[in-house]
């Protein structure tokens, strides 16, 4: 079962920690958005394989964007 | 009361291996960090003559009297690395913090006797004037180890006179024997002139046989009025007289028990003036714990070492602070007030040793698209806004009503700023907090876990509120400063930018000058800085907040003036609805 990874706020993406096909664990940060002069890290919902990356170092994204899908 | 405090909700989560594996990094960089502090309490701790070089002469150290002093494993240190005279001697010279004497709580603090046989140095009645005012807001008695050789002459134009000089503790001694907090002074050595005056002042003198205490000691005693200078004839007078007054100083225990009776007991052996005070501090005032504990003392219920992994050492980072409080507190409980309003800011009731604490923390990261409710802008946690300002307000004159000790966490930007937060009446709201704050008359304590900034670090319990901040501490991650340096550079220097611009000018001079602002910002907001200049009270490990919360709960419950009943407190009510 695949589940989608989102964005909780708004912001650009200035780190991508994961690959696909790369496995996770719970928690593992793989994600990071810059908004408002801070760092929020996007964890891994769950133990699991990143499905597919749908963003690019760099991309500003709006709040509920999907950023990826873990499997 | 016992259905609200015996088994209050639970929080915090596990963490998880995924977050372990993404932590190492930031637990290594604790780690390192609060080494470099480590060093500079070991610098302070080896200052002057070796302990070996002391113990030769038969007197401890006064490392080594705290340390025989205190119930084993309660000595909280404070004010270890505090220097902001910036002395060559990387001391103030004194040594305090709180500990436990015989099962009680008490402020102790005593003189440096390896450097300068304890002088007075530039910086060091600002320390004991921290002190005095800890004694006199957590209403513990106050323990002095005197062995004081007076002031260091050669740099007296900065500490003896002055408003806060060196003369102010003895009125502030004065002043905690009236409010009935009593000031016990075991005394070593020599102690002339301002000797003489910390040795007197106390209330109740145990003295060691071979200490003396004086108005003047024998180098005043010696000398002669002022004759426009000295000559070698002069000098052989003075040699004579020295040698006699050596032999015999003034105030020795023969005169001031013997013939004055100011030494109320004298002891053969160090130590023996050290188990004089233990053996009185048995009957110093305190509540039996059982009086104001709402709850049997409970474990946390996660592990002190989670606490390296749930706060991020890179100050951009957001975490959740509610799951580091939940590592502090007893068994993971709490009562939160107001979950929801306000949710920048955590208010709740908590639990340190059985007793009832009030919680105030920063939260950080994204507060959600519709707050702060007054903006067309998003709210992000670390700054204030309108419903965590008018939250707090609430929380902090509850507490002043139950009589709860509150305990500040800041990790703070500051207030939210421009003309739509002014009409939200931010800059009256933030007042008002310190208003409310003014009129509990409660002892409070603050944790700076990150950033203290702009006015948010006066109004979230700082220091600055030192009728009711016993004392704060930071971690190795502390950084206070107005605003961040960059910002400051920014506010410095924007208009000459657009001037040098205009006038078509090289514009590197100006940046370069506002680069090197921002690193000067950088450097004197740094962990050492902030605790050697006093805007905190220690840096410690993050492994021992709880230690200082237990500290300054266990204290704060002594004795206190004022008493709420449980069952007429109407906070907890409040927050069951």
């Amino acid at each position: 079962m695949s589940e989608d990874i989102v964005a909780p706020l708004a912001g650009k993406i200035i780190a991508i920690n994961i690959e696909a096909g790369q496995k996770v664990e719970e928690d593992e940060e793989i994600f990071i958005i810059e908004a408002m002069k801070m760092e929020t890290s996007i964890y891994a919902p769950c133990d699991g394989t990143i499905k597919a990356i749908k963003v690019k170092k760099g991309d500003s994204v709006e709040e509920d964007a999907i950023l990826g899908t873990i499997e | 009361m016992r259905p609200y405090f015996e088994q209050m909700n639970t929080f915090g989560t596990e963490i998880k291996k995924g977050a372990i594996k993404r932590t190492e990094e930031n637990v290594e960089a604790f780690l390192d960090a609060e080494s470099q502090i480590d060093a500079e309490v070991a610098r302070v701790k080896n200052a002057g003559f070796s302990t070996e070089k002391i113990n030769a002469r038969g007197e401890m150290t006064v490392w080594q009297r705290i340390d025989y002093l205190v119930d084993e494993g309660s000595w909280t240190p404070l004010h270890t690395i505090y220097n902001p005279a910036n002395n060559e001697e990387g001391t103030t010279n004194v040594i305090d913090g709180l500990g436990k004497i015989s099962g009680k709580w008490a402020v102790i603090i005593g003189f440096d006797n390896k450097v300068m046989a304890g002088a007075w140095l530039p910086g060091q009645s600002d320390n004991i004037l921290r002190v005095t005012d800890l004694a006199k807001r957590l209403n513990v008695p106050l323990i002095w180890l005197v062995n004081c050789s007076g002031a260091k002459l050669p740099e007296q134009e900065k500490f003896y006179a002055n408003r806060r000089g060196a003369g102010t503790p003895f009125f502030r001694h004065a002043e905690l024997e009236q409010m009935g907090i009593p000031v016990l002074a075991g005394i070593y050595g020599t102690n002339p002139a301002g000797g003489g005056y910390q040795s007197i002042s106390p209330t109740v003198l145990f003295a060691h046989k071979n200490c003396n205490i004086a108005v003047g000691g024998a180098g005043i005693v010696s000398g002669m009025a002022p004759q426009g200078g000295f000559t070698t004839e002069m000098a052989e007078v003075l040699i004579e007289k020295a040698k006699e007054n050596r032999a015999k100083p003034p105030g020795s225990v023969k005169t001031h028990y013997d013939e004055t009776g100011f030494f109320r007991y004298v002891f053969e052996e160090e130590k023996g003036v050290l188990d004089g005070l233990k053996d009185y501090m048995k009957d110093m005032p305190a509540y039996n714990p059982k009086f104001f504990r709402v709850a049997e003392p409970k474990e946390p219920a996660f592990a002190q070492e989670d606490i390296l992994r749930l706060l991020p050492i890179e100050q951009k980072k957001v975490y959740e602070f509610d799951e580091i409080l939940a590592r502090v507190v007893d068994g993971a409980e709490h009562l939160e007030f107001r979950a929801g309003y306000g949710p920048e800011i955590y208010t709740g009731l908590c639990k340190v040793d059985g007793f009832l604490v009030a919680c105030i923390g920063n939260r950080q990261g994204y507060l959600g698209k519709d707050y702060p409710e007054y903006a067309d802008y998003p709210g992000i946690g670390g700054k204030l806004y309108r419903q965590g300002l008018i939250k707090m307000n609430e929380f902090v004159t509850l507490c002043g009503r139950d009589r709860v000790p509150i305990i500040w966490f800041q990790d703070t930007s500051g207030i939210d700023v421009g003309d739509i937060a002014e009409k939200a009446e931010l800059l009256g709201l933030g007042q008002s907090l310190i208003y409310s704050i003014q009129q509990t008359d409660i002892p409070m304590m603050l944790v700076v876990l990150r950033k203290g900034s702009a006015a948010a670090h006066y109004v979230l319990g700082g220091p600055q509120a030192n009728r009711h901040n016993a004392f704060t501490i930071g971690t190795a991650a502390t950084e206070i400063y107005v605003m961040h340096g960059e910002t400051a550079a920014v506010a410095t220097y924007a208009r000459r930018l657009v001037k040098e611009k205009e006038s078509g000018n090289d514009l590197q001079p100006i940046v370069d000058k506002m680069n090197e602002l921002a690193k000067s910002y950088y450097d004197k907001s740094r962990p050492i800085f902030c605790a050697k200049n006093g805007l905190v009270d220690e840096i410690v490990k993050l492994t021992d907040i709880r230690k200082y919360m237990q500290a300054f709960v266990g204290s704060a419950y002594q004795n206190p003036k004022s008493i709420c009943p449980q069952h007429q407190m109407i906070l907890p009510r409040i927050i069951k609805g």
